[in-house]
C-alpha cells in the first residue's frame, strides 16, 4: 500500500537503482540552489516575469490537455512517440516563457506551476510530489542550465552581432535544449518513475526505442521553439 | 493463455467495413464530440469563474482544494465503481452551478468523450499479459478480431470482453478528479484561492502566477475563439462541405496558437503595472481587507471528506481496493 498512488516499488526487474536516482536529484538540486543564488534567487524575479510564467503555464496546460490532446488523437498511433503533439507544443511555450523571463529558475518553476495547474484541472494530484520533484527538476532544470550557460541571453535574446547570428545561435540552442528533453521521460520516467509508483517490469527495449524515437521530433520542434521564442521576445517588447 | 471466441459471424467484408468504422471512430469519436458539441465557446464556459449561490460558491476555496485532492486519493486506492459513483456525485454537483444547464451539457460531453477517448485508448492497446495479471485469469473472450494489418497501428490483434473492461475501469481514475478540479476552478475567483493560500503560507509570488494562470485559461479560448473566428471570415475552409468544418476550425487554432500568446504575453505588462501600482511583493507579506472565514457550509465538507476516508478505509479493509493495477498501457 503506498501514499496518494505511489506505490513505492523498488528493485522492480530492470529499474534504475533508488540510490542512482536520488544522487542524480540531490546533485540536481544542488545546481538549481547554486545557480539560483549566484542569480539572486527569487527575489530576482520581477512581477511582469511572474505574469509572464502564469500565462505559459496556463497555455502549456491549454497546449497539452485541450488542443494538443485532440489534434494528438488524429496522429496515427505508429507515429505517436515520434509526434507527441502535446509535450512537444509544451517544450515550445516553455521555451517562449524563457525567452521572456531569462533569469535562472523560469524553467523550474513554469513546470512547477503546469504540474500544479494540470493537478488541478486534470490528474487530482495523483502521484504528487513525485511529479513536481521530476519535471521541474529534469525539464525544468535543462531549460535553466541553457540560461545559466549562456550568460541570460538564452534563444539569442540579447546577443549583439549580425541577424544570422542570433538565429543560428536560437536555432541551435533550441536543438541542444530539445535533444535533453528527449531524455527524462524513457529514462527517469519509464525506468524509474513508472515502476515506482505503479510497479511493473521495465521493458529496455521499450526504453530505447522510446528514447530513439522521442529525439527527432525534440530536436526539430526545439529548434522550431527557440526560433519562434527568439521572434516572440522580440515581438512582445515592441 | 487461452481465447474463447464468441465474436458475431458476419460476411468477411461487413466484419472489415465495422473495423475500419471502430479504428477512425476510435481515434477521431472524441475529437468530433469536442469539436462538434463543446467547441471553443464551450471550454470557456466550463473553465471561467461566474458568481452564483448554489451550495459549492459558499465553500472556502481551501476547502473545495482538499475536495479535489481526497477524491484523487479515494479513485486510486479503491475499487473502479467507487470511482465511478464519485464521478456521478460530482456530475450531479454541476446542477448546482449559476447557469446550470448550459455547464452540465458541455461538461457531459466533455465526460462522454473523455470516457470514449481513455477506454479505448487503452482497451485496444492493453497486452495480454497486463490483462492477465488484471483478471487473474488465463482465458480471455475474444469480443472482436482485428484484420491482420491493425498490429502495424499498435492493436492487439484480439479485442477481449477483458481489455473493454480494463478500459472502462480505468477511465474512472481520471473522470472524478477531472469534475472536482473543474468544479473548484468554475466556482472559486482567483483572488478567493490567493488569499486562502497565503493563510496556509503559500510562497506569495507562486499564488500571484497561479492566479494569473487562472485567470489566463478562459481567456485563452477567448482570444483563440476571437483569432479562429478571423481566419474563417477571411477565407479558411470557404466552399468545403459542412462535415469538415470542425478540422478547419482545428487547422486555425493551431495557426493561432502563436499570434494568441503573443498578444497575451503583450498584456502581462499591464497585469505587473496593475499590480506593482498595488504594492505587490514590496513587503514578504500582505494584509487582506476581507478576511478568511469558514462557514457552515465547510465544517459540514469536511465532515463529508473524513467520511469519504472512512469509506475508503471499510472499501480497503473488505477487499475493495484498488482491483486493476494501472501500468500506464
Amino acid at each position: 500500500m503506498g501514499f496518494n498512488g505511489i506505490g513505492g516499488y523498488i528493485n522492480q526487474p530492470g529499474e534504475i537503482p533508488v540510490e542512482v536516482v536520488i544522487a542524480y536529484f540531490v546533485f540536481a538540486l544542488a545546481i538549481a540552489i547554486a545557480l539560483g543564488k549566484r542569480n539572486g534567487g527569487l527575489k530576482a524575479f520581477k512581477t511582469v516575469d511572474w505574469v509572464y510564467i502564469g500565462i505559459g503555464a496556463a497555455a502549456a496546460y491549454v497546449w497539452e490537455f485541450i488542443i494538443g490532446a485532440i489534434i494528438g488523437r488524429a496522429v496515427p498511433s505508429g507515429l505517436s512517440n515520434f509526434i507527441s503533439v502535446g509535450f512537444l507544443g509544451r517544450m515550445f511555450i516553455v521555451f517562449v516563457v524563457v525567452a521572456l523571463v531569462r533569469k535562472i529558475g523560469a524553467g523550474m518553476i513554469t513546470l512547477f506551476l503546469f504540474d500544479f495547474f494540470s493537478d488541478l484541472f486534470h490528474y487530482g494530484f495523483s502521484g504528487e510530489p513525485m511529479y513536481f520533484i521530476y519535471e521541474s527538476l529534469t525539464y525544468g532544470l535543462f531549460v535553466d542550465l541553457g540560461i545559466a550557460i549562456t550568460g541570460g541571453k538564452v534563444f539569442g535574446v540579447g546577443v549583439t552581432g549580425s541577424r544570422s547570428k542570433t538565429i543560428a545561435l536560437a536555432a541551435i540552442e533550441g536543438g541542444i535544449i530539445g535533444l535533453l528533453w528527449a531524455i527524462p521521460d524513457p529514462i527517469f520516467y519509464g525506468a524509474f518513475f513508472k515502476p515506482f509508483l505503479y510497479g511493473g517490469v521495465v521493458n529496455w527495449s521499450r526504453i530505447i526505442y522510446d528514447l530513439i524515437s522521442f529525439i527527432p521530433g525534440d530536436v526539430v520542434i526545439g529548434i522550431l521553439g527557440g526560433l519562434a521564442a527568439n521572434r516572440v521576445e522580440k515581438a512582445v517588447q515592441v | 493463455m487461452s481465447f474463447v471466441f464468441q465474436q458475431p459471424n458476419l460476411p468477411p467484408l461487413v466484419e472489415l467495413a465495422i473495423s475500419w468504422f471502430v479504428f477512425l471512430f476510435g481515434a477521431t469519436g472524441p475529437i468530433v464530440i469536442i469539436l462538434a458539441f463543446v467547441g471553443i465557446r464551450g471550454f470557456l464556459h466550463i473553465t471561467r469563474f461566474e458568481s452564483g449561490e448554489g451550495i459549492l460558491y459558499r465553500l472556502s476555496p481551501l476547502t473545495k482544494l482538499v475536495i479535489v485532492i481526497s477524491i484523487t486519493v479515494a479513485v486510486s486506492l479503491t475499487i473502479w465503481w467507487f470511482g465511478a459513483i464519485l464521478t456521478l456525485v460530482f456530475w450531479l454537483l454541476f446542477f448546482t452551478l449559476n447557469e446550470a444547464k448550459r455547464k452540465v451539457l458541455y461538461v457531459s460531453y466533455l465526460l462522454l468523450s473523455s470516457i470514449l477517448g481513455v477506454s479505448t485508448g487503452f482497451a485496444f492497446y492493453t497486452p495480454y499479459s497486463v490483462l492477465q495479471m488484471a483478471f487473474n485469469t488465463n482465458t480471455l473472450n475474444v469480443v472482436w478480431v482485428w484484420p491482420s494489418y491493425f498490429t502495424f497501428a499498435g492493436y492487439e490483434p484480439y479485442l477481449t470482453l477483458q481489455a473493454l473492461y480494463y478500459g472502462l475501469q480505468i477511465t474512472f481514475r481520471f473522470t472524478a478528479p477531472m469534475l472536482a478540479g473543474l468544479l473548484l476552478v468554475l466556482t472559486t475567483t482567483p483572488s478567493d484561492l490567493m488569499r486562502y493560500l497565503a493563510k496556509v503560507k503559500f510562497p506569495l509570488p507562486f499564488i500571484f502566477a497561479l492566479t494569473v494562470a487562472m485567470r489566463t485559461v478562459p481567456r485563452i479560448f477567448d482570444i483563440l475563439d476571437t483569432v479562429v473566428k478571423l481566419q474563417l471570415m477571411r477565407g479558411l475552409g470557404y466552399g468545403k462541405p459542412a462535415f469538415l468544418r470542425p478540422f478547419y476550425v482545428l487547422i486555425a487554432a493551431l495557426y493561432g496558437l502563436v499570434p494568441t500568446l503573443i498578444f497575451l504575453m503583450k498584456g502581462a505588462k499591464y497585469t505587473a503595472i496593475a499590480a506593482d501600482t498595488r504594492a505587490f511583493n514590496s513587503t514578504p507579506r500582505r494584509t487582506y481587507m476581507k478576511e478568511v472565514k469558514y462557514t457552515r457550509a465547510d465544517y459540514v465538507a469536511w465532515g463529508l471528506i473524513l467520511a469519504l476516508y472512512v469509506s475508503v478505509a471499510l472499501l480497503l479493509t473488505f477487499g475493495y481496493g484498488r482491483g486493476i493495477p494501472y501500468v500506464g498501457y
